[in-house]
């Protein structure tokens, strides 16, 4: 059945919210979209609809939240003079406050001992302008050099490490190269390089720690460094 | 919503700050309100203030169990929006107030300053001034699905009338609304 323009009329919000069903749609539509009286009027309700969803909000004046305060809770007593700095003081004592001025003062103590700036022997000069770029530059550099000196230091260790390893897999696979191939014929006490009367841990000891004299006699940073 | 329930228990205990704070997320919903109703921010102003005092005075009275503090204090909202409008409008022959069919008033959104409305913007402007035109029950429905985009089941709640009687009234003020704009020239024929 046809709808009538009184019927779109009556369920044109439902249509414009999207809450008739899948026929009552299509007769809405098959009326609205040909009707030279309910045309204009779909599009001048949809376009309206459209621009109340779409206006701002009301901007509040800035005094309404005190005023309806003061008029339910009663009126602020305003304080001035010394009551007003000592309400400051008092507002300051709080663990928020207290935490926040802890925070800032250790950055600032952080920051002036970085740039050079003695905390226990302040000095004026050392507020300079010269002075601080003068110090800020050392601290970076001594901060560059400590840094290389500790990723050298690692290379070493690594270094060390892995001829360890390589040292320990060569004495698995070759191991009667450190023991004597005649023991008997040895007499106690008597001394050569293998020193066969030994246990096998000092030979093994012995030679690591000839590996690395040789190592740090190769490496630069090491040279002149015992190792033992 | 929760929030707000757990606020009330807090001001009921005594607890002024909480009170603030319902005060602060409040306010602006309510003065929009207010103002679309009255097109007189004076006015909104006053009336606004009214609302939270007559809230805080019954607040004992609220009950989670019927609905979210803000349907509560939106529905306070509107009848004191209707108290002062049959207050101020008492000698209008067009009240509709009393289940007569709603008719278009012919106002001038009075007391709106010059640089209020440059503020506005000119359409929105024109709106307001169209708002104000539509009878109080069209207009406070218009507001409150179209401005305020509550629900229908809250606008329900909010204006105590049967969902029917609520999507009917929406949909009539939507349709008075851009015949008027029409007439002022606002929308083409």
């Amino acid at each position: 059945m046809t709808w009538t323009c009184d019927q779109v009329e009556a369920r044109l919000s439902d249509y414009l919210d999207g809450l008739l069903t899948g026929p009552e749609r299509a007769e809405f539509e098959a009326h609205a979209d040909s009707c030279p009286q309910c045309v204009p009027l779909l599009a001048s309700v949809r376009s309206l609809v459209g621009e109340m969803h779409a206006m701002e909000e009301v901007e509040v004046p800035p005094r309404l939240v005190y005023a309806i305060l003061d008029k339910t809770l009663g009126p602020r007593e305003t304080v001035t003079g010394w009551q007003a700095f000592l309400q400051m003081i008092r507002g300051m004592a709080s663990p928020k406050f207290a935490y926040g001025a802890a925070s800032i003062l250790a950055t600032f103590v952080i920051l002036a001992s970085s740039l050079g700036f003695s905390v226990k022997n302040p000095k004026i000069a050392d507020l300079r302008p010269a002075n601080v770029y003068r110090n800020a530059v050392r601290e970076v550099h001594l901060v560059g050099a400590r840094g290389e000196k500790y990723v050298s230091d690692l290379r070493v260790v690594y270094e060390i490490q892995s001829r360890l390893r390589q040292d320990d897999n060569n004495l698995r696979t070759t191991p009667e190269e450190v023991l004597p191939k005649s023991v008997p014929e040895k007499t106690p006490g008597q001394t050569d390089d293998r020193k066969p009367n030994q246990p096998r841990q000092q030979n093994r000891a012995d030679q690591i720690s000839h590996q690395l004299e040789l190592l740090a006699a190769e490496l630069p940073l090491a040279g002149g460094r015992s190792i033992r | 919503m929760e929030q707000d329930a757990q606020l009330v228990q807090q001001c009921l205990q005594g607890d002024g700050s909480a009170w603030e704070e319902l005060v602060r997320r409040h306010t602006r919903r309510i003065f929009g309100i207010c103002y679309r109703f009255t097109g007189n921010r004076t006015e909104a102003e006053d009336l606004a203030q009214d609302v939270f005092l007559r809230v805080y005075r019954t607040l004992g009275s609220y009950r989670s169990a019927h609905g979210g503090f803000a349907t509560w204090v939106t529905s306070v909202t509107r009848n004191l929006l209707i108290d002062h409008y049959r207050r101020t409008k008492r000698d209008r022959v067009t009240d509709s107030l009393d289940d007569k069919m709603a008719v278009v008033e012919n106002k001038e959104s009075a007391g709106r300053r010059p640089d209020e409305q440059a503020l506005l913007g000119e359409l929105s402007g024109q709106l307001q001034n169209a708002l104000t035109r539509l009878s109080p029950e069209l207009r406070e429905a218009v507001i409150l699905r179209d401005l305020q985009q509550l629900e229908y089941a809250e606008i329900q709640t909010v204006l105590a009338v049967p969902e029917g009687t609520v999507k009917s009234r929406i949909n009539r003020g939507r349709i008075e609304l851009a015949r008027i704009l029409q007439q002022m020239g606002v929308r083409p024929a």
